[in-house]
C-alpha cells in the first residue's frame, strides 16, 4: 500500500472543546484515518485520533478546503486541503454538492428527470380527477356533502306548496330512480350551484327573476346535469390534488368549501351540463326556449354590445334596464359559466316545432316565487 | 495560560461574494422549480452552507451543520401533524356553521385561528433554536433545553397586550419577547442573555402616531399643489385633473414615508435589542444605521426590478451579508471554557419539529 506514505496538512476540531488541533492526517494499513497534532511548544500534545473509513463523512467544501464530520461524532470537524494527492484522496467520502441522488447522476440528467416527473405529475394530478371523479360510488359523495353542508341549518325555504312545485321540476330535468336534492336558497342572488353530495340550490334572486318556470327548468336541469355528470366529484378532486400537489411549494393545505363550490368547471363540463338538461327537458317535453331567453337575458346585461354575427339578429326587447344590483349579480354567474350567446343558440335550435305544455301551473310558479317570503321560520344566509 | 482571543473591533466578519453564491443560487432556482418546490429544504441547506462558511467569528468561520433530509421530514410532520388536523377542523366549522350550529362553528373556527397563533410563537422559537443548534463554530453548536411550548404563550398573551391603547404596548411586547426567547438559548456551555427595554424604541415606534397627520398633510399639500398647476393649464377642468393626480402623488409620498418610519423603527429595534444581548463576557451590538437601512431596501428593490424578478434569490445573500457586517462584538472568549454544547440535539422524532423553520430572528 501506497497510501500510507502519504501524509497531509491537517486541521480538527474534537467536538468537545473549541480548541483548534493543527498537525498532519495519514492513512494507517488498518484503515484508519490518523490525525496527529503537532505539538506546541511548552504544552503536551494530545493522543493522535484514529477514524474508521466508514466512520468519515463529507460535510462541506470550502475554498481551499474539504470538510469532513464523524458518523459516531457529529460536531466534530475535519479540514483537508482540496488539493490533496489523488492517493490520499481515494479513501475519503466523496463529496456532494446538491444531494446524492443529484450528484450521483448529474445536475443536467437530473433535472431533466425531475421536470419529466413533475410533468407527468402534474398531468396524472390533472387527468386523473377525470376519470376517478364518475368512480366513485355517489352513496360516498352524498355521505361527504352530508358531513359538509348537511341542510344548511334550515337556510332552505320550504313551504308545502313550493316543494310540491319544486319536486314537479326536479321528476322532469332528474328521472334518476334516486333524485339529486334541489332546494331554494335563501339568498338574494341570481344564481344557482351544484354542490358536494348530489345537492342543488337555486338561488332566490333567481327565482324572483325567471320570467318562466321553462327558465327555471333549464338552469336546474344544467345544475343536475353537474351532478350527474360528476363533475361536482371531479372538480373536488382536483382541487384537493392540485392543493397536496402545490404544497410541496406552499404550505397552505387546500381551500375552503366555498373554494370547492364556487370552483369553475370546464367549459366542456358546461356543454356535458347543458347538453343533459336539453337531454331531459326532452324526453320531458319541456321547451329549452325558457333557457335560452334566460342566457340571452343575461347575455344582454352582461354584454349590451353584441358584435353582430350572421345568421344571429339581435333581440331588440330587452338589455336596457339593468340596475346595478342585478347586474352584479348577473356578472357572477356568467363569469363562471362561459359564451352565453352560444349556449342560448344551443337551447334555441333544440327547440321542436309547436307547443310545449307548461311544466308548472301559473300558481305553482307563484308559490316557488313566494316560497322564500311565505317560509316564516326560514334563516338568513348570512353565517356570522 | 489560557488560550484566549480578544476580539478585534470587528468580531463579526462576511467574506462571501456574489459571484461566488450565484451558481448556488440558480441551481437552486432551477432544482427547485423542476421539483415542484420540493428541493427547497435541500436549497436552503446548500444557500446556508454558504453563507455560514463564508461568515467568520472572531478567528473562525462558521459552518451550517443542518441537512435538507431533516427540514424534509420535519416539513413532512409538521404537515401531518399540525397542518393538516388545523385544516381539518376548520372544514369541520365550515360545514358545522353551514348546518346551522353558527355559535360552535364560530368558537371552533376562533380556537383554530387561536392555536395557529400559539403554534406560531413555539414555531419562531424552534426555528431560532434550530439554527444554533446546528450552527457550528469551532466544533461548537448552540440550542436551547427549553422545547418553547411556553414561549408560546407569551407570544399569544404578549402579543395580544401589544395591541391595547392603539398598539401602543407593541414595542414592549417585542422588545420583551426577544428577551424572553434568546434568555432560553446557549451556545456551548454559555447562556445568551438579554435585557433590552422598550422605552429605548418608544421614541421610535411614536412615529407611526404621526403617519396620518402627515397623510392629511400630504394630501393637501399635492392636491392643492396639483390643482394650482392644472388651473394653470386648463383652468377649472385642469384644476380638477391636477388635484386628482396630486392626490395619487400624496398617497405615494405617505406610503413612501411609512416605509420609512417603518424601516427607522426597525432598525432602531435591532440596535436595541442585539445591543442588550450577551453571551457570557462577550457583549453584542448592531451598527446599521436607518441610512443603512434603506440603502439596503432601496437596493433590493431596485435589484428584484431591474433583473425582472431573478434578482430575489440574491435577496437572502443580500440580508445575510447585512446582518453580519453590522453585528459587533465586545468583550472576551475564553477556548479553554468553550465546551460542547449539553442541549438536546435529537435527529429524529420529536426534535425534527425544530425543523419547522420559520423566520428565526
Amino acid at each position: 500500500m501506497t497510501d500510507q506514505s502519504f501524509a497531509i496538512a491537517a486541521t480538527w476540531y474534537d467536538g468537545e472543546v473549541a480548541l483548534r488541533r493543527e498537525g498532519q492526517a495519514r492513512w494507517d494499513p488498518a484503515g484508519f484515518l490518523v490525525l496527529t497534532e503537532a505539538a506546541a511548544a511548552g504544552s503536551a500534545a494530545t493522543l493522535p485520533v484514529r477514524i474508521p473509513i466508514g466512520d468519515l463523512q463529507f460535510a462541506e467544501k470550502l475554498r481551499d478546503q474539504l470538510v469532513y464530520t464523524r458518523e459516531d461524532v457529529p460536531d466534530f470537524r475535519l479540514r483537508l486541503p482540496r488539493d490533496m494527492p489523488p492517493g490520499f484522496a481515494k479513501n475519503l467520502p466523496e463529496a456532494a454538492e446538491y444531494g446524492r441522488w443529484i450528484d450521483r447522476i448529474g445536475l443536467g440528467p437530473a433535472a431533466a428527470a425531475f421536470t419529466v416527473v413533475s410533468i407527468a405529475a402534474v398531468a396524472l394530478f390533472m387527468t386523473a380527477p377525470e376519470w376517478l371523479g364518475p368512480r366513485v360510488p355517489e352513496s360516498w359523495e352524498r355521505r361527504m356533502g352530508d358531513a359538509m353542508v348537511g341542510d344548511f341549518g334550515n337556510r332552505l325555504c320550504s313551504t308545502p306548496a313550493g316543494d310540491a312545485a319544486l319536486a314537479k321540476m326536479l321528476d322532469a330535468v332528474d328521472p334518476a330512480e334516486t333524485q339529486v336534492r334541489a332546494g331554494v336558497a335563501n339568498i338574494d342572488m341570481v344564481n344557482a350551484v351544484a354542490l358536494p353530495g348530489g345537492q342543488v340550490l337555486l338561488f332566490d334572486g333567481l327565482i324572483q327573476q325567471a320570467e318562466t318556470p321553462a327558465e327555471l327548468a333549464g338552469v336546474l336541469g344544467h345544475e343536475v346535469g353537474h351532478v350527474r355528470e360528476r363533475h361536482v366529484m371531479t372538480a373536488m378532486l382536483r382541487q384537493f390534488g392540485m392543493s397536496i400537489l402545490l404544497s410541496g411549494a406552499n404550505t397552505g393545505l387546500g381551500d375552503t368549501l366555498f373554494g370547492i363550490a364556487s370552483l369553475g368547471y370546464s367549459r366542456e363540463a358546461e356543454r356535458e351540463a347543458d347538453a343533459f338538461a336539453r337531454a331531459r327537458m326532452a324526453e320531458s317535453d319541456i321547451s329549452p326556449l325558457g333557457a335560452a331567453e334566460f342566457f340571452e337575458r343575461m347575455a344582454d346585461e352582461y354584454d349590451p354590445l353584441p358584435e353582430p354575427k350572421e345568421g344571429e339578429e339581435s333581440d331588440g326587447e330587452s338589455g336596457e334596464v339593468a340596475t346595478s344590483d342585478s347586474e352584479n349579480a348577473i356578472t357572477g354567474w356568467i363569469a363562471s359559466h362561459p359564451a352565453p350567446r352560444e349556449r342560448a343558440k344551443a337551447f334555441r335550435d333544440a327547440a321542436k316545432e309547436g307547443e310545449y305544455p307548461a311544466i308548472l301551473t301559473e300558481a305553482e310558479f307563484g308559490a316557488l316565487k313566494t316560497m322564500c317570503e311565505e317560509d316564516e321560520d326560514v334563516e338568513e344566509f348570512d353565517f356570522f | 495560560m489560557d488560550e484566549t482571543e480578544n476580539s478585534a473591533p470587528s468580531a463579526f466578519g462576511f467574506e462571501g461574494t456574489w459571484q461566488e453564491f450565484a451558481p448556488i443560487a440558480f441551481t437552486n432556482l432551477l432544482l427547485t422549480v423542476v421539483t415542484l418546490g420540493i428541493y427547497r429544504f435541500w436549497a436552503t441547506t446548500r444557500e446556508r452552507q454558504y453563507l455560514w462558511s463564508r461568515s467568520r467569528f472572531v478567528d473562525e468561520n462558521l459552518e451550517w451543520a443542518g441537512t435538507g433530509k431533516e427540514l424534509f421530514f420535519g416539513f413532512l410532520i409538521v404537515a401531518v401533524a399540525i397542518l393538516l388536523p388545523l385544516f381539518l377542523i376548520s372544514q369541520g366549522a365550515q360545514a358545522l356553521v353551514l348546518q346551522g350550529y353558527e355559535a360552535l362553528g364560530v368558537t371552533l373556527t376562533f380556537a383554530t385561528l387561536a392555536a395557529a397563533f400559539y403554534l406560531i410563537g413555539v414555531a419562531r422559537f424552534r426555528a431560532l433554536r434550530y439554527r444554533l443548534s446546528r450552527t457550528r463554530w469551532r466544533g461548537i453548536r448552540g440550542g436551547s433545553d427549553d422545547q418553547g411550548f411556553k414561549f408560546g404563550w407569551s407570544y399569544v398573551w404578549k402579543t395580544a397586550v401589544g395591541t391595547l391603547v392603539l398598539y401602543l404596548l407593541t414595542p414592549w411586547a417585542m422588545v420583551s419577547l426577544w428577551n424572553e426567547k434568546w434568555s432560553k438559548m446557549s451556545f456551548g456551555p454559555h447562556q445568551f442573555y438579554a435585557d433590552a427595554e422598550s422605552g429605548d424604541v418608544l421614541l421610535r415606534f411614536l412615529l407611526f402616531y404621526l403617519a396620518p397627520f402627515v397623510l392629511f398633510l400630504a394630501l393637501g399639500i399635492a392636491t392643492l399643489f396639483g390643482a394650482g398647476a392644472g388651473f394653470g393649464f386648463g383652468g377649472e377642468e385642469g384644476a380638477a385633473v391636477g388635484g386628482g393626480i396630486g392626490i395619487v402623488f400624496g398617497f405615494i409620498a405617505f406610503y413612501l414615508l411609512i416605509g420609512l418610519i417603518a424601516v427607522a423603527f426597525y432598525s432602531k429595534f435591532y440596535e436595541v435589542v442585539i445591543g442588550a444581548t450577551s453571551w457570557k463576557d462577550l457583549d453584542f451590538s448592531f451598527e446599521a444605521s436607518t441610512k443603512d437601512w434603506v440603502r439596503l431596501f432601496v437596493g433590493d428593490a431596485a435589484l428584484v426590478i431591474l433583473t425582472l424578478g431573478v434578482g430575489y434569490i440574491f435577496l437572502s445573500y443580500r440580508h445575510w451579508k447585512f446582518f453580519m457586517t453590522h453585528m459587533e462584538a465586545s468583550g472576551e472568549i475564553v477556548l479553554d471554557e468553550l465546551s460542547q454544547s449539553q442541549t438536546d440535539s435529537s435527529q429524529t422524532g420529536e426534535g425534527l419539529l425544530d425543523a419547522f423553520d420559520v423566520g428565526a430572528i
